[in-house]
């Protein structure tokens, strides 16, 4: 290797991680924007209106406005620490990124023209998810640091969320990988291409797995309903109770970028990534259709950021022993379930059309059962 | 029976046998053990709401909400039908205020002036501080000739304390503004004095006074 | 004595008392408002309309088929009086309803509000609501009844009270009824004012609000108002009354009946004469010449001279530093040093108006410090002769049989007590006029002030005191006003004038009468007692009654005051003295 190789590699690289640490902040910004606007549809409120047109500066001048903040650090706190674990927090969302493929990279790279940081990564999905969970440092660091209780109480309950929703979420992404033979994730979007566009996503033969990734992300997020480690009604901020102006920032900045993150994760894995019908699946050279293709992923980004915002405003936040509890007794064992059945008809290569009743099967018998067992318990304590 | 349970025991005895009652978790249906549908109706809730509903937010700043007649805000000192001030300085509005925030100082009213002449008594100084006041519509109550009132102004600011000390000139200018503007408050017993009171020292023959009650 | 029943109570009265007298005696208010104890019955507001039997000695009860004036019918034995039966209610009612037919309902602007005899009856005895359905006879308020008096006539129930006060206690009978029927008023002749020495009165008999001060006039609600009991320090008859303040502020003085006293009455000299206690003269702090702060203190006590008397808000009091401690350790240090170098030339000048307690503790305290120092008599205001009512028609005084109120020549409160005390500490008494005569070698000087000189620059001092002290070494004063000796003292003490202060006044009679603080000392100024208490070293606070104990064990002239607590109507020395001998 020489250096013009060396350079050649280097340079779209750097591209592309200054796209992401430029891009990132805003779109983080913004989607507090679209979020805000979003809560006020939803409470039939207007939203911020007052900054530029349709409040569209709002996000700017808060920006401003949270960057011109003093900085406080309180005097009981572990100074080091409680300045790192924001850091690391963003540090590991925006690390996370590296990963992801924000459009399809034809093999040639273009002559350096690509939309991911790592391309042709064959443990990229595994990498991802080894970044992914190193957030938690960050959040239990800042909760620790901070040296108040409501912090820590934060801290730990974003730990024990954070383990246990490891579990299933990784369980129903190895169906995924089963399916399409590998770990990257290039190669994991490129085999839901069809003809169609759309008969290949692997929504089709595995929804099971959607929703237990889908559900268990969102608790991975922080994100409402499964926003225990900041609930307001009970911890006052929860982790990040101490922070404020930009420290606090970071920490929400994160927040965002993982909520981005998990959108891009499941776009790409179950909902075919670009692969959408009337665009062409293929990876070409072609300016035009890499664009359309572009579009298509992050449109469907886009939508399943929305849901996620509107599902904050659709569904009330579960106890922990609730959260718990469904992490544990209900999505462990579905996942598992899920995987061995997947596991059957791939080693014996059958069609993978009835994978998606028996999905349907064995969600309706996990809510029968999960039913029959609470009757059961009030019967059982009744009569004693 | 020989030994009848009085009927306090019979009581004491039922209560016991239910001293405590515990809750029980609510049973979990099938649909319900799903998630799923519920899930649905929150997300169609949130969207019907952010797709069918009607707007609540006023454009405050530019488009000023219409308050209820008998909202309490700033007070205002009222004048009489010849445009003197209506208090006459009876204290009775100072010793109601539970916050202290009335302050008068009486005189009698100016003797050589003809305007005057029917009245003995006037406020020389009339003084709130619209900080110190809670806005609870004592002094209104206590007013026996409804001279002080609270407006549906809601929005007072100021830059500095002693801005929002009002005196006499500006609490009857504040009457002059919301009775120009056509925002009179509406009080339930305006103008109804007590069973004891007496018809009108001014003359019989003459109407009431408009804006007052039948006892004029 | 004679028994009465009242509603079934069996009450023991005297041989001249009426049956309100009986009543209260028994505990029961029968309402009046004609009917005063020290005034002629005339029965004509016929508020106190009772039912009026006769218990016969076999025990059988026969009731009067009229109701009858409780004012105008003797007590006499076995009288039964019921004041709780429907006939009397009904009576009560209408008798009310009918003083209130042409009585305006302005009690928002009526002074009297609050307490006012209408108001107060017509809430226990009256009925709510008028069946007068004519307008109401108006007339014309008359402010020129008297300099200090007002007349509301239309709020006039007519009880004449007022007229009877002008006839029967000041003999000057200004004051009449005119026309008759529904528009019967009071009045005077014409260019003829009610301006008499006694005038006041007439205000506070007034039941109603018809009669007004007009010093008082819409000052301030009476509902606001704190009364204390105190004695006038106006001259030396030491007229018994209530101080009315509010926020430190004196409103208004109001004799407070005591028959050892006065009786039920003030002089309007002593009624609005309590003004120069608010005066903006006042001395504000202690001031001396040599300390170091005084720069400061004096910086302090000019930012106070505004006029802070009545207003609301004195933030800027808590800014003030206290001198006082200073101030008092250089005056005992001077006091001390004086008296050592030569007890016979120092000599304190005790004035008629200090109290008796206060009078003491400087005797006390500079006695014990050398038995040489001279104690000095102060000069003793006296304004005229003696001022007796009744009046007869001449304008002359009465007879002294006859004599029904005195107004005092000799304008100060405590001269007999504080002549008690230096009698007792120094064997004689000295006037200051006789020791100022010729070469009298003092050189050191405690001045006690407290005269009522508010707008005087020369104040109290005559000019041979002025004089005589101009070579002095030493001048301590302690005054509350400024005079030439504060101006030329080393070191002033601001005292408190008599609503500020507790303490005993014994009147021309000998009856030591105590009197109590009613509002706080203006600005940086003390009360006395506490200043000479701290002067004199004493253990814990300034305490009248415990000193009045300990004056009545040392002096023997003044052992009644024994009883420390001296009641509302004051103790009379002479008695308890006579009792002794």
């Amino acid at each position: 290797m020489n250096w013009y190789e060396i350079w050649a590699e280097l340079w779209p690289t750097l591209i592309a991680i200054g796209i992401i640490l430029a891009v990132v902040p805003v779109v983080g910004l913004y989607a507090t924007f679209v979020e805000r606007k979003l809560a006020a549809a939803v409470q039939d409120r207007l939203g911020p209106n007052r900054v530029g047109p349709f409040g569209l500066f709002q996000a700017i001048a808060d920006g401003i406005k949270i960057f011109l903040k003093e900085q406080i650090i309180p005097s009981h706190v572990h100074t080091f620490i409680y300045m790192l674990a924001p850091c690391i927090s963003l540090m590991t969302a925006m690390f996370a990124l590296a990963v992801l493929p924000y459009g399809p990279t034809p093999v040639n790279y273009f002559g350096g023209l690509r939309f991911i940081v790592m391309p042709g990564l064959d443990i990229s999905l595994l990498i991802m998810f080894a970044i992914s969970s190193l957030s938690a440092y960050g959040i239990i660091l800042g909760g620790w640091a901070s040296n108040n209780k409501y912090s820590l109480y934060g801290a730990i309950r974003s730990c024990a969320q954070f383990i246990s929703y490891e579990i299933p979420m990784g369980l129903s992404v190895i169906g995924v990988i089963l399916v399409a033979g590998s770990m990257n994730i290039e190669t994991i979007v490129a085999s839901q291409g069809s003809g169609d566009g759309i008969s290949g996503w692997n929504l089709w033969w595995q929804p099971l797995a959607l929703i237990i990734f889908f559900t268990s992300a969102l608790a991975e997020t922080n994100r409402l309903p499964f926003d225990l480690p900041e609930c307001e009604q009970e911890l006052v901020g929860g982790f990040h109770t101490e922070y404020g102006g930009i420290k606090f920032v970071l920490f929400f900045l994160a927040e965002y970028t993982h909520v981005v993150t998990v959108s891009f994760l499941t776009t790409l894995l179950f909902f075919g990534g670009w692969h959408f019908p009337g665009v062409p699946s293929e990876v070409t050279a072609s300016y035009g259709i890499l664009a359309l293709q572009m579009l298509v992923l992050l449109v469907k980004v886009c939508g399943v950021v929305c849901f996620i915002m509107l599902l904050r405003w659709a569904l009330p936040r579960f106890r922990f022993d609730q959260l718990m509890g469904l992490a544990w007794k209900g999505l462990i064992p579905l996942a598992m379930l899920n995987l061995v059945f997947l596991a059957v008809f791939e080693s014996l290569g059958w069609h993978r059309w009835p994978l998606a009743v028996l999905s349907v099967l064995l969600f309706v018998a996990a809510g029968y059962w999960s039913a029959w067992q609470s009757q059961s318990f009030v019967r059982k304590a009744s009569v004693t | 029976m020989s030994t009848a349970e009085t009927p306090v025991a019979q009581v004491e005895k039922k209560q016991k046998k239910k001293t405590v009652q515990w809750g029980d978790d609510p049973k979990i249906g099938f649909v319900e053990a799903l998630y799923l549908p519920a899930i649905a109706g929150g997300i169609a809730t949130a969207l019907k709401h952010a797709f069918f509903k009607k707007r609540s937010t006023a454009q405050y700043p530019e488009q000023k909400p219409e308050m209820p007649p008998n909202y309490r805000g700033v007070h205002r000192l009222n004048r009489d039908e010849e445009g003197r001030v209506k208090c006459v300085a009876c204290y009775m509005c100072q010793t109601a205020c539970p916050a202290n925030c009335i302050e008068i100082i009486a005189a009698p009213a100016p003797q050589d002036d003809p305007k005057w002449a029917n009245r003995d008594k006037f406020p020389a100084t009339f003084t709130i501080d619209e900080l110190r006041c809670i806005y609870c519509g004592m002094c209104e109550e206590a007013c026996p000739v409804d001279a002080i009132e609270l407006t549906s102004i809601y929005d007072l600011t100021g830059m500095s304390r002693q801005e929002m000390i009002f005196d006499k000139e500006k609490l009857l200018s504040v009457f002059d503004e919301t009775s120009k503007a056509g925002l009179d408050p509406v009080r339930t017993n305006r103008g109804a004095l007590g069973p004891a009171s007496e018809k009108s020292m001014q003359s019989t023959d003459s109407p009431p006074p408009p804006g007052r009650g039948k006892h004029g | 004595m004679s028994t009465v029943f009242v509603n079934d109570i069996e009450v023991e009265v005297g041989p001249r008392d009426n049956l309100i007298q009986a009543a209260r005696a028994a505990g029961v208010e029968i309402p009046h408002y004609c009917w005063h104890e020290a005034l002629s019955v005339v029965a004509s507001c016929r508020m106190c309309l009772v039912e009026v039997g006769e218990k016969k000695p076999d025990g059988t009860i026969a009731m009067g088929p009229k109701l009858v004036p409780a004012c105008q019918t003797p007590a006499k034995p076995g009288t039964v009086v019921k004041t709780e039966t429907a006939k009397v209610k009904t009576g009560q009612q209408m008798t009310l309803e009918f003083l209130l037919l042409n009585h305006p309902l302005d009690c928002s602007i009526c002074d009297q509000a609050g307490e006012c005899y209408l108001q107060d009856y017509t809430y226990k005895f009256g009925k709510a609501q008028s069946r007068l359905n004519e307008p109401k006879v108006q007339r014309l308020d008359k402010y020129h009844i008297g300099e200090q008096i007002a007349l509301f006539t239309d709020r006039c129930v007519m009880c004449t009270r007022c007229v009877r006060f002008t006839r029967e206690i000041s003999g000057t009978a200004e004051l009449q009824v005119v026309a008759r029927g529904s528009v019967e008023e009071i009045d005077v002749f014409p260019n003829k004012p009610c301006n008499n020495k006694l005038a006041g009165n007439v205000v506070d008999l007034c039941p109603v609000g018809a009669l007004c001060s007009k010093d008082f006039l819409y000052k301030k609600r009476v509902w606001w108002l704190k009364s204390q009991k105190s004695v006038c320090a106006g001259c030396s008859t030491g007229c018994s009354i209530e101080v009315d303040q509010n926020e430190d502020h004196v409103y208004r003085l109001r004799p407070r009946a005591n028959p050892l006293a006065q009786g039920h009455f003030m002089c309007d000299e002593g009624r609005f004469g309590f003004k120069y206690v608010q005066s903006t003269n006042r001395l504000s702090g202690p001031t001396s010449k040599s300390i170091a702060t005084v720069g400061v203190a004096a910086s302090a006590v000019t930012k106070f001279n505004g006029n802070v008397a009545g207003k609301l808000f004195q933030p800027a009091d808590l800014a003030v530093v206290d001198h006082w401690p200073a101030a008092i350790q250089e005056a005992r240090e001077k006091i001390k040093a004086a008296v050592d170098s030569s007890a016979s030339s120092f000599a304190a000048v005790f004035s008629p108006m200090m109290s008796v307690e206060e009078a003491y503790l400087l005797a006390s305290y500079l006695k014990g410090l050398n038995r040489n120092v001279k104690l000095l008599m102060g000069p003793v205001p006296v304004v005229g002769e003696d001022d007796c009512y009744p009046k007869n028609v001449n304008g002359s005084a009465p007879t002294a049989e006859k004599t029904k109120f005195t107004i005092r020549a000799e304008k100060c409160p405590n001269r007999l007590g504080v002549e008690k005390v230096l009698k007792h500490f120094q064997g004689a008494l000295v006037p200051i006029e006789d020791a100022i005569q010729g070469a009298h070698g003092i050189q050191a000087w405690y001045f006690v002030g407290g005269y009522a000189t508010p707008d005087d620059s020369i104040g109290w001092v005559s000019p041979s005191i002025a004089k005589a002290t101009e070579p002095a070494k030493l001048l301590i004063v302690q005054d509350i006003f400024p005079s030439v000796l504060s101006k030329r003292a080393d070191i002033v003490f601001a005292g408190a004038a008599f609503t500020e202060r507790d303490g005993t006044f014994i009147n021309h009679s000998g009856l030591a009468q105590a009197f109590r603080a009613a509002t706080r000392p203006p600005q940086a100024s003390r009360a006395d007692g506490r200043i000479l208490n701290e002067l004199c070293l004493r253990q814990g606070l300034y305490n009248t009654e415990f000193l009045r104990k300990e004056i009545a064990s040392k002096i023997p002239s003044l052992e009644s005051l024994s009883v420390g607590d001296l009641g509302v109507h004051g103790v009379e020395l002479h008695q308890l003295v006579g009792a002794h001998l």
